[in-house]
């Protein structure tokens, strides 16, 4: 029997797909290898090599300092996390704030827009001479995230639509019910955006402090002290975990702002 | 209109905004028939960085308990600015806007209003778009589910009632719109082109739904539209206006019963008067 590709049927599209990731998975691997056969060089180990550095990590650990691939992601994760809520906390009541009082968005305007094209990582010298490794690695991820979701809380508060609010008017909302029971419900979709991109960033900012200041430990720890070891393969393998959970937390983000924007009924 | 800025002339604005539901019953003493609400000398200008330009000007006219009138006039001559003022939304440069002995200045929800684009809250369901009045207004959650069961079972829509905006069509989304309007029972419910976004039979059959709705109940409605067909169909009176600057040209009695038919001589003689009077406003601009 001939197999004949159906576009309207929901197997047959997950299939197509399905190949074509994995062809496409296969020949990113093939230049990979071709890379490192022609540079020659010990810095680029192939994939083979790296795949099987991958595995003693995830089933032996670190064989320098003893500590287990759990151990790295923990310590990555949990400041990520922190700096993660610490922006939450912090830019929420702000942008809605800015975002409802004309005056204050125009005064603060020049700090936002002179703070926010810093690349977050410039921090991390002062952060850490301040505030220590651990405190100035979570403010380094703070800064990351902190924008995105500001700028995108402001967004979301002033292009709310003015007849919603008219009609919460006539319908006898006060002021106060009509910042929590309009307001805010119309951000959160805007604010879900901001998460989305803040978690993609912020991710990116712990690896690089970790990488910029060792004694913090975390993944971004393991891949530069392999690095001054010179065990490449081991370094890549780094770099892969750091790519997959890169993928697992922007992935998890997209899908929860999703399932928000169609709770919210934006998902147009 | 958002670089526009309406000059102000006279006491500023004040009052608290009426916050309750069923205020309705504040007028109950006026019988049916009697002057519900008065709208004396209304005057808006707008005025922009270069000029003023005078909207709105001297527009008197009432309204009667029980009565449904609607607002007609050429286009963009100032119909929706009534009654924005009316609601409270937009505040006029002089004037005055009564209900009974209560003078109108904010929104309140004694004047509850449909909007064109429904403005309905795409985060809440059919259901708790109808509550929203009565939540803000403090009436128990109970309560609160039983009366809007009732009045979007009246428009036909207790299949919906736990379906999310986005998944209505235009007509099924204004139906909510006057549900949520009609379970406030406001003193006044303020209709600004409610159909004017549907299609044309939906539009019909919108119109027959309202008219059965307002047989049924004693609601007093002040409706806007830019269709005479529509305002004779439905109104008690009409009040027609000139181009810019709006005033009153003339308030048109309709006498007959409802349901009406549109192809009675009587009406289309009426409607071509009308329309005639409109185009003759729309070519000396």
């Amino acid at each position: 029997m001939v197999f004949k590709y159906d576009e309207h049927n929901k197997y047959h599209r997950m299939l197509r797909l399905g190949i074509i990731t994995a062809v496409s998975l296969v020949v990113f691997l093939m230049i990979w290898w071709a890379i490192s056969v022609i540079a020659n060089n010990a810095a680029i180990p192939d994939p083979w090599e790296t795949f099987a550095a991958l595995a003693d990590l995830i089933q032996n650990g670190d064989a320098v300092t003893g500590k287990s691939l759990g151990d790295y992601i923990a310590a990555s994760l949990s400041k990520f996390i922190q700096g993660f809520l610490l922006a939450l906390i912090i830019a929420l009541p702000v942008g809605l704030l800015l975002g409802n009082f004309k005056f204050l968005r125009e005064f603060t305007t020049p700090w936002i827009e002179v703070l926010r094209p810093i690349a977050p990582i410039a921090w991390a010298p002062i952060f850490i001479l301040l505030f220590g490794y651990i405190n100035g690695a979570t403010l380094v991820v703070f800064i990351g995230i902190f924008f995105p979701l500001l700028t995108n809380i402001i967004f979301g508060v002033t292009k709310i639509d003015p007849v919603l609010i008219d009609a919460s008017k006539t319908l006898g909302a006060s002021n106060l019910q009509i910042f929590t029971k309009v307001l805010i419900p119309s951000t959160v979709p805007y604010l879900m955006n901001g998460v989305k991109v803040g978690l993609g960033i912020g991710w990116m900012c712990i690896v690089a402090a970790e990488l910029y200041a060792t004694p913090l430990g975390g993944i971004g720890f393991y891949v530069a002290n392999m690095i001054t070891y010179g065990a490449f393969p081991q370094a890549f393998a780094g770099i892969i975990i750091i790519a997959v959970l890169g993928l697992l937390t922007t992935g998890l983000a997209e899908y929860v702002s999703k399932r928000v924007s169609k709770r919210m009924g934006l998902d147009a | 209109m958002s670089k526009q800025k309406i000059k102000i002339e006279g006491d500023k604005w004040n009052s608290e905004r009426v916050r309750a539901d069923r205020t309705d019953e504040l007028y109950k003493d006026i019988p049916e028939g009697d002057t519900l609400m008065s709208i004396d000398n209304l005057r808006v200008i707008y005025q922009t960085d270069e000029k003023e330009t005078v909207a709105v000007e001297n527009v008197t006219f009432d309204i009667k308990k029980g009565e449904l009138v609607s607002i007609v006039g050429p286009s963009g001559c100032g119909k929706t600015t009534i009654l924005r003022c009316i609601a409270g939304l937009l505040q006029p440069t002089s004037g005055k806007i009564m209900i009974g002995q209560n003078e109108c200045s904010t929104p309140g929800s004694d004047r509850g209003m449909v909007f064109q684009d429904f403005a309905l809250f795409p985060w809440r369901t059919v259901r708790q778009n109808v509550e929203f009045g009565m939540e803000v207004a403090g009436v128990e959650k109970e309560e609160r589910r039983e009366r809007a069961m009732k009045y979007i079972k009246a428009v036909g829509l207790e299949k919906f009632a736990d379906s999310r905006i986005h998944e209505l069509s235009g007509g099924m989304k204004q139906r909510v719109g006057i549900a949520r309007a009609l379970v406030m029972h406001p003193a006044v419910i303020l209709m600004d082109e409610p159909f004017g976004a549907l299609d044309a039979q939906t539009r019909n059959i919108m119109q027959d739904q309202l008219t059965k709705i307002i047989t049924h109940s004693e609601r007093t409605i002040l409706f806007v539209t830019h269709s005479v067909d529509e305002a004779l169909y439905l109104s008690d009176r009409v009040v027609i206006l000139t181009k810019r600057p709006s005033t009153i040209y003339k308030v048109v009695d309709v006498p007959w019963d409802r349901p009406r038919d549109r192809t009675n001589p009587e009406f289309t003689e009426l409607r071509r008067k009308i329309l005639n009077y409109l185009e003759e406003q729309n070519v000396m601009d």
